[in-house]
C-alpha cells in the first residue's frame, strides 16, 4: 500500500514538475504613431491567450509582451530580448513591414518561428526559413477587387491613383492593372500622388474628363478620404474603391458623406463570422470589451496566436522551435477567427477575403473572395 | 485637352495657388522685418486650425466667431513665442535665431501630438462653404472662388497697414534698421510684438481656410504647407508682400500643369514646384520681386 502510494505521488510530482510554462513572445507597436494597430493586435493576441491557453500534456502558454514605439531598431532589440532572456519559442509581430521585417531577421539568426498578422507586402518572406504570416499578400488584395468590380459589377474602365512613395500601394497598383487587363477590362490612365498630398483637385479635373466606371486607390485613409471628398465637390460621381489602408473608422470619420458606397478588400467582417472560432471569438471580445465589433487587426492577432499554439500542440512529444515552425508551414484549412488559413513552405498564407463598402456611415460585408 | 478642362484645371491653380498665397503673406512679414525665417509659421498656422476646430466643435460657436478666436489666440501664441523665444536672441547670430523657429516648430507639432493624438481630425465645414458652383461641365466651390478674394483682400489690407498707416511706417523703419529706431523713439520690440500678431492671425486664417479645403486637421499639416508657403515667399522675392502672392501663385500653377500635362509624373509636382524655384532663384537671386536687402526693404 505505502509502495503504491509512493508511487502514485511521484508520479503526479513528476507531472507537476514536466508541466513546463512555455512563452511566445508578443512583438508590437504599443505606444508611438502606429499605436493604434498594435493595441488591437494584442487585444486580439491576450483574448485568444485567454481562451485556449494549456496544451494537451499540461504545459501552460504565456505570452511575454514587448513594446517596439513603432521603431525598427526596438523591434529588433524587443525580438532577441524575448528569444534570448524570456526563451520564447515562437514570436507574433510586428504591424508595419520595415519593422517585421526586423523580428523576421531575429527569427532567423535564432532559427524561432515568426507569424506576422499584418504585414501584406509581397516579397518580405522570400527566402526565409523560419517565417510565415496569417493575412493576405498585397498581389492577391488588388487581383480580387480587379475581378469584383470586373466580374460582379461589370466596370470595364479604371483609373488607378497610387500613392508612389509607398511600396504597399505600388504592390497593389500592380496586381490590379495586370488582373483588371487579364478580365478584359481597360486601365485609362494611371495617376501618382504622394503621402501628405492635400489637392487632388488637378487630378480629378483629369479624371472627370476620361469618363472611368471604376477609380481605384490604393492609397491610407488621410489621403484617401480628402480624394473622396473633393471628388463629390467637383461632382466627380465615379465610383470608387481602396485596399485595407481605408479599412478603418477614421476613414469614415473623416470623409463623412462622401464615404458612401466606397467599395475596400479586408481580411475579416464581424458581422459574418466564418468559422466556429470566430463566434466564440467575438463572444469573448464581447465580454471583455461590452462591444461586439472586433477590429481587422484583433482578429489577426488573435489567429497569428492560433497558428502558433495548433503547432505546438503537435509538438508537444518532441518540443523543439523547429518542430513548431515545420507545423506552422504546414498549416492547412485552419479554421481561425477571421477566415480560414492554410500556410504552405514559403510561409504564405492562402485565405479568403471580404469585400466592403461603406453604406449609411457603415461598413457593409459584399462578398468573399477564396483563393 | 478640351477648353472646359483647361478653364477647370485654371481656377484650380487660382485656388489652391492663393492658399499658398496665403500663407506666405505671413512668412514674408516676420522675414521683412526680423530677416528671420520663421519655421513655426506652419505650426501656428496649424494652431489656428486647432483652435478653430476646438471652438467650432466644443463651444458651438459659429464658422465666422471662431475664425475671429483663432485669429486672436494665434496673434497672442505669435507675441508668446517671440518674447520667449526670440527676445532674448535679438542680439544673437541670426543662425541661432533659425535653430530657436526650429526648435519652437518640433515643440508646437509635439505638444499637440501629444494633446490631440496624430490621427488626422475631421474639420466640419460650414455647408455655405461647401456648395457648388455648375456650369458647363465646370464645378467649382465656393470656398475655392473665396479664397483668392480673401487673399487679394488681405493682401491690400497688409499693404494699407506698411504705407498708410502710423505703424506701417514704424514697422518699415524697424526693418530697415533694428538698432537705430529706438533712437527715435520707436518701441522695437512693441512694433515686432504687432508685426508677430499680425502674421500670426494671418497664419490662422491660412489655417482654418485650407481645413476648409481640406477638411482634415492634424499635426504636421503645417510642415509641408509652411515649407511650400516658405518657397512662394522666396519666389517672389521674400520682404515682398506683394511677391509673396505672386509665388504663391506661381507654385500653385506649377502643380496643377504638371499633372495636366504629365499624369504618369503627377506624384513629382512638389519636385517641380521646387525646381521652378531653383531656376527663377539661378536668374534672379533674389525671387521674382525682390528687393535688395542691403538697399532698402519692403
Amino acid at each position: 500500500m505505502k509502495k503504491i502510494s509512493i508511487v502514485i505521488l511521484s508520479i503526479i510530482t513528476s507531472n507537476i514538475i514536466q508541466a513546463k510554462e512555455i512563452n511566445i513572445g508578443v512583438v508590437l507597436p504599443l505606444t508611438g504613431p502606429t499605436a493604434a494597430y498594435g493595441q488591437s493586435a494584442l487585444d486580439g493576441v491576450k483574448i485568444a491567450n485567454s481562451m485556449n491557453n494549456t496544451l494537451s500534456n499540461g504545459d501552460k502558454v504565456n505570452i511575454v509582451v514587448v513594446d517596439t514605439k513603432g521603431d525598427k531598431i526596438e523591434s529588433a532589440n524587443a525580438s532577441t530580448r524575448l528569444v534570448s532572456q524570456n526563451k520564447a519559442y515562437a514570436l507574433i509581430g510586428e504591424m508595419l513591414t520595415a519593422n517585421t521585417l526586423q523580428v523576421i531577421r531575429i527569427g532567423e539568426e535564432k532559427k524561432i518561428p515568426v507569424v506576422a498578422p499584418a504585414a501584406t507586402a509581397d516579397k518580405i518572406l522570400n527566402k526565409k526559413l523560419y517565417a510565415s504570416r496569417v493575412c493576405f499578400m498585397d498581389s492577391f488584395q488588388g487581383s480580387s477587387l480587379a475581378t469584383y468590380v470586373k466580374n460582379k459589377l461589370n466596370y470595364t474602365k479604371a483609373v488607378i491613383v497610387s500613392d508612389q512613395s509607398a511600396d504597399y500601394s505600388l504592390g497593389l497598383t500592380r496586381a490590379f492593372e495586370k488582373e483588371f487587363n487579364k478580365q478584359g477590362g481597360k486601365i485609362l490612365d494611371k495617376f501618382r500622388i504622394t503621402a501628405g498630398d492635400k489637392d487632388f483637385k488637378a487630378i480629378l479635373s483629369q479624371i472627370k474628363n476620361l469618363k472611368p466606371d471604376f477609380i481605384y486607390l490604393p492609397v491610407y485613409y488621410t489621403e484617401a478620404s480628402l480624394f473622396a471628398r473633393q471628388a463629390k465637390a467637383m461632382g466627380v460621381n465615379i465610383p470608387m474603391g481602396s485596399a485595407d489602408g481605408v479599412a478603418d473608422e477614421t476613414f469614415i470619420n473623416l470623409a463623412q458623406e462622401a464615404a458612401e458606397g466606397y467599395l475596400f478588400t479586408d481580411s475579416f467582417d464581424y458581422n459574418n463570422p466564418p468559422t466556429q472560432l470566430s463566434k466564440d471569438f467575438i463572444l469573448a471580445y464581447e465580454k471583455e470589451k461590452q462591444n461586439k465589433e472586433v477590429p481587422n487587426f484583433t482578429a489577426m492577432g488573435a489567429d497569428a496566436y492560433f497558428v502558433i499554439f495548433e503547432a505546438m500542440q503537435k509538438c508537444i512529444n518532441d518540443f523543439n522551435s523547429k518542430c513548431i515552425n515545420d507545423n506552422i508551414h504546414s498549416t492547412s484549412n485552419f479554421e481561425g477567427v477571421s477566415g480560414v488559413i492554410s500556410i504552405d513552405k514559403t510561409g504564405n498564407a492562402t485565405r479568403s477575403i471580404v469585400i466592403k463598402s461603406i453604406e449609411n456611415q457603415k461598413q457593409v460585408y459584399k462578398d468573399s473572395i477564396l483563393p | 485637352m478640351d477648353s472646359s478642362l483647361i478653364l477647370q484645371q485654371i481656377i484650380n491653380g487660382f485656388s489652391l495657388g492663393s492658399m499658398y498665397a496665403l500663407i506666405a503673406i505671413g512668412y514674408t512679414m516676420v522675414y521683412g522685418v526680423l530677416r528671420l525665417i520663421n519655421f513655426a509659421h506652419g505650426d501656428i498656422m496649424m494652431v489656428g486650425a486647432y483652435s478653430a476646430l476646438f471652438c467650432v466643435t466644443s463651444m458651438n460657436v459659429p464658422f465666422l466667431g471662431a475664425l475671429s478666436l483663432a485669429m486672436l489666440f494665434a496673434a497672442a501664441l505669435g507675441i508668446a513665442i517671440d518674447r520667449v523665444a526670440y527676445k532674448p536672441l535679438r542680439k544673437a547670430p541670426r543662425i541661432s535665431l533659425l535653430i530657436t523657429a526650429i526648435g519652437i516648430s518640433f515643440l508646437i507639432q509635439n505638444v499637440f501630438n501629444v494633446l490631440f493624438g496624430s490621427t488626422p481630425k475631421y474639420f466640419p465645414v460650414p455647408s455655405y462653404l461647401e456648395a457648388v458652383i455648375n456650369f458647363n461641365n465646370i464645378s467649382i466651390s465656393i470656398n475655392s472662388i473665396l479664397v483668392p478674394i480673401l487673399t487679394f483682400f488681405i493682401l491690400l489690407v497688409v499693404l494699407f497697414i506698411l504705407y498708410k498707416s502710423k505703424y506701417g511706417i514704424a514697422i518699415r523703419a524697424l526693418a530697415f534698421d533694428v538698432h537705430t529706431v529706438n533712437l527715435m523713439g520707436i518701441d522695437a520690440n512693441r512694433i515686432i510684438a504687432i508685426v508677430f500678431a499680425l502674421g500670426s492671425a494671418l497664419a490662422a486664417i491660412g489655417g482654418i481656410f485650407w481645413a476648409v479645403s481640406y477638411p482634415s486637421v492634424e499635426p504636421s499639416m503645417g510642415t509641408l504647407i509652411g515649407l511650400k508657403a516658405f518657397g512662394a515667399a522666396v519666389l517672389g522675392g521674400i520682404g515682398s508682400v506683394a511677391g509673396a502672392v505672386l509665388g504663391g501663385l506661381i507654385i500653385g500653377f506649377t502643380e496643377v500643369v504638371v499633372v495636366a500635362i504629365f499624369p504618369d509624373l503627377s506624384g513629382f509636382k512638389d519636385a517641380f514646384a521646387f525646381i521652378f524655384l531653383v531656376l527663377i532663384l539661378l536668374f534672379k537671386p533674389t525671387g521674382i520681386l525682390g528687393i535688395n536687402f542691403e538697399k532698402s526693404r519692403f
